[in-house]
C-alpha cells in the first residue's frame, strides 16, 4: 500500500513515527501520550453529551420505566459494533446481576439464522423491521444505535417500531445523520463527535445511564431481594446518593409481566 | 404501579461517576502502549488475534475481532481476529461436557498458533474461563493481554498474563466504558507501530 505522507492522518497524528528513527523507546512515549490525550478526549465527550442530555436521558428513562411497568419488553439493534452494544444493551437489562432486577430484553443481532435468512431472501434494510413486525407488540421498547444515524435498517426498524405503538430510542452520533430528521424516534441521543471510536465509548455510556436510571425508577424485585443498579455490595446504588429520587420502590409490589 | 420520578440531577451523578475511573486510565498509558508494542509484534509475524470474556464482555470480544477485521478507518487494512464467543454450540457443548471455566481454553487449544495473540477481557478479573484460557494460551507459547476491572483479581495476578491493563472502577458499567476506550486505542496503535515496523525490535516478538 503507497501512503501520502502529507495528507495521511497518521502522519499528522504520530510524525515521529515519520522521522524514520529506529527509537523504540521514543516511539512508545509518543503512543502513550495519545492515549492519554485519547482519555481527555472522552472524557471531555461525555461532559458535552450529559450537558445537553441530562433532562432528557431522565425522561426517556422514566418513559422506559413506565413500559416496562405495563409489561412491555425491550428490542435492541445495531450494525457492526453496535450491534455488539445491542446485545451488551439487551444482556444488561435481562442479566444485570448483582441482585438488580432483571427486566425482559431482546437483542436483534444475535440470531445468525434469522439475520442471514432476512438478509439473503429479502435483504439487509429489513433485518430489524421483520423482527419488529412479528416480536413486538405496544408497550415495548425499541432502542437503536448508530455511529452516523444513516442505516437503512435502523431506519426501516423504528419506522415499523413507531407503526406499532412502540417507545423508540435512538443513540446516534456526529449530527444524527438520518436518525435526526426520522418523525419514528421518541428519543434521541446525538454524540457530537467526528471520531467513530469516541462516539461508541460515549454511547455506551448513554445506554448504562438509561439503564440504571430506568431499573431505579421500578419497584426492586422481591424475588431477588432486589436492590438498586450500580452494584449493590459495592455501593455504588444511585439510591445511597442524595437527592437522586430514590434507588427503586420499595414497596416490594410485583410487576406483572404479561 | 406507577415508578417513581427520575430526575436529570441522577444522569449528571452517574456521568460524574465515569470522570475519575477513566482518568485513572492515563497513568497507565506505558501499559498500553507495551502491549500494543508486543502486539504489533505478533501481527508483524503473522499472529492472529483471539478475544474471549464471559457475560458482557462476549459482547465486547465481538467488538474487539470486528474492530480489526473490519476498521472504522477506510484505508486501514484488515488484521486477523475472531471472538471465541459468537459459537454457541462450542461454548454451550463445552460448557455441559467439560465445565464452563474450559469454554475458551479448549477452543485456544484446537484454533490457535503459538504466533497468535490471546486477548482475555474480565469487568472483575475474576473470570474462571479467562483465567483458564490465558493460562493455555500462555503455555502454548501466544501473547497473552488481559483487560481486567475492580482490583484486576486473580486474571491481573495470573503469571500466565504478559500485559495487563486495569480499569479500576467497582461497577462493572464503568469498567466496560473504560474497556471500550482501551481497546479502541489498542487497535489504533497496533496499527502505528505496524506501519513503522522499525519500531519492532527483536525484545517484544
Amino acid at each position: 500500500m503507497t501512503r501520502q505522507r502529507a495528507t495521511d492522518p497518521m502522519a499528522s497524528l504520530y510524525p515521529f513515527l515519520y522521522a524514520d528513527r529506529g527509537d523504540t523507546d521514543a516511539v512508545l512515549t509518543e503512543v502513550q501520550r495519545s492515549t492519554v490525550d485519547k482519555i481527555r478526549e472522552i472524557t471531555e465527550l461525555r461532559g458535552h453529551v450529559v450537558a445537553r442530555e441530562a433532562e432528557r436521558l431522565a425522561a426517556c428513562a422514566a418513559d422506559m420505566a413506565r413500559a416496562f411497568a405495563c409489561g412491555g419488553r425491550l428490542f435492541a439493534f445495531g450494525n457492526g459494533g453496535s450491534a455488539t452494544d445491542a446485545q451488551d444493551l439487551a444482556s444488561l437489562f435481562l442479566h444485570p446481576g448483582r441482585g438488580a432486577r432483571p427486566l425482559p430484553a431482546f437483542g436483534l443481532t444475535s440470531d445468525v439464522a434469522v439475520l442471514t435468512a432476512l438478509s439473503n431472501d429479502v435483504g439487509f434494510d429489513v433485518v430489524y423491521a421483520r423482527q419488529i413486525a412479528a416480536f413486538a407488540r405496544r408497550n415495548d421498547i425499541a432502542v437503536g444505535l448508530s455511529t452516523s444515524g444513516n442505516s437503512e435498517n435502523l431506519l426501516r426498524g423504528f419506522d415499523e417500531a413507531r407503526r406499532r405503538g412502540l417507545l423508540t430510542v435512538g443513540i446516534a452520533g456526529a449530527d444524527g445523520g438520518r436518525m435526526a430528521s426520522s418523525a419514528s424516534i421518541d428519543h434521541l441521543f446525538v454524540v457530537p463527535s467526528t471520531s467513530v471510536h469516541r462516539i461508541q465509548e460515549a454511547q455506551t455510556t448513554v445506554y448504562h445511564v438509561l439503564w440504571e436510571l430506568t431499573v431505579s425508577a421500578l419497584p426492586s424485585d422481591p424475588a431477588l431481594g432486589g436492590t438498586a443498579p450500580g452494584g449493590g455490595a459495592h455501593g455504588l446504588g444511585s439510591g445511597e446518593q442524595d437527592g437522586m429520587g430514590g434507588g427503586g420502590n420499595d414497596n416490594g409490589e410485583a410487576l406483572t409481566e404479561e | 404501579m406507577e415508578p417513581s420520578t427520575v430526575h436529570a440531577a441522577q444522569a449528571r451523578e452517574l456521568f460524574d461517576r465515569r470522570i475519575a475511573p477513566v482518568e485513572g486510565v492515563a497513568a497507565d498509558a506505558d501499559a498500553v502502549a507495551a502491549a500494543c508494542h508486543a502486539m504489533a509484534a505478533r501481527f508483524h509475524r503473522g499472529g492472529k488475534l483471539i478475544v474471549f470474556g464471559s457475560g458482557g464482555p462476549t459482547t465486547d470480544a465481538q467488538h474487539v475481532a470486528v474492530e480489526f477485521v473490519h476498521p472504522v478507518i477506510v484505508g486501514k487494512r484488515a488484521l486477523p481476529a475472531i471472538s471465541l464467543t459468537t459459537d454457541a454450540a462450542t461454548v454451550t457443548g463445552v460448557a455441559e461436557e467439560v465445565g464452563v471455566a474450559e469454554v475458551f481454553a479448549h477452543q485456544i487449544r484446537h484454533l490457535a498458533e503459538p504466533v497468535d495473540i490471546a486477548l482475555g477481557i474480565s469487568a472483575d478479573g475474576r473470570c474462571r474461563g479467562v483465567l483458564r484460557g490465558l493460562a493455555t494460551a500462555h503455555d502454548m507459547g501466544l501473547l497473552t493481554v488481559a483487560l481486567c476491572g475492580g482490583d484486576g483479581g486473580s486474571v491481573a495476578a495470573a503469571p500466565a498474563v504478559d500485559h495487563v491493563i486495569v480499569a479500576r472502577s467497582a461497577d462493572p458499567r464503568i469498567v466496560k466504558e473504560i474497556h471500550v476506550t482501551v481497546y479502541h486505542v489498542l487497535w489504533e496503535l497496533v496499527h502505528v507501530f505496524l506501519e513503522q515496523p522499525g519500531a519492532l525490535t527483536p525484545e517484544v516478538v
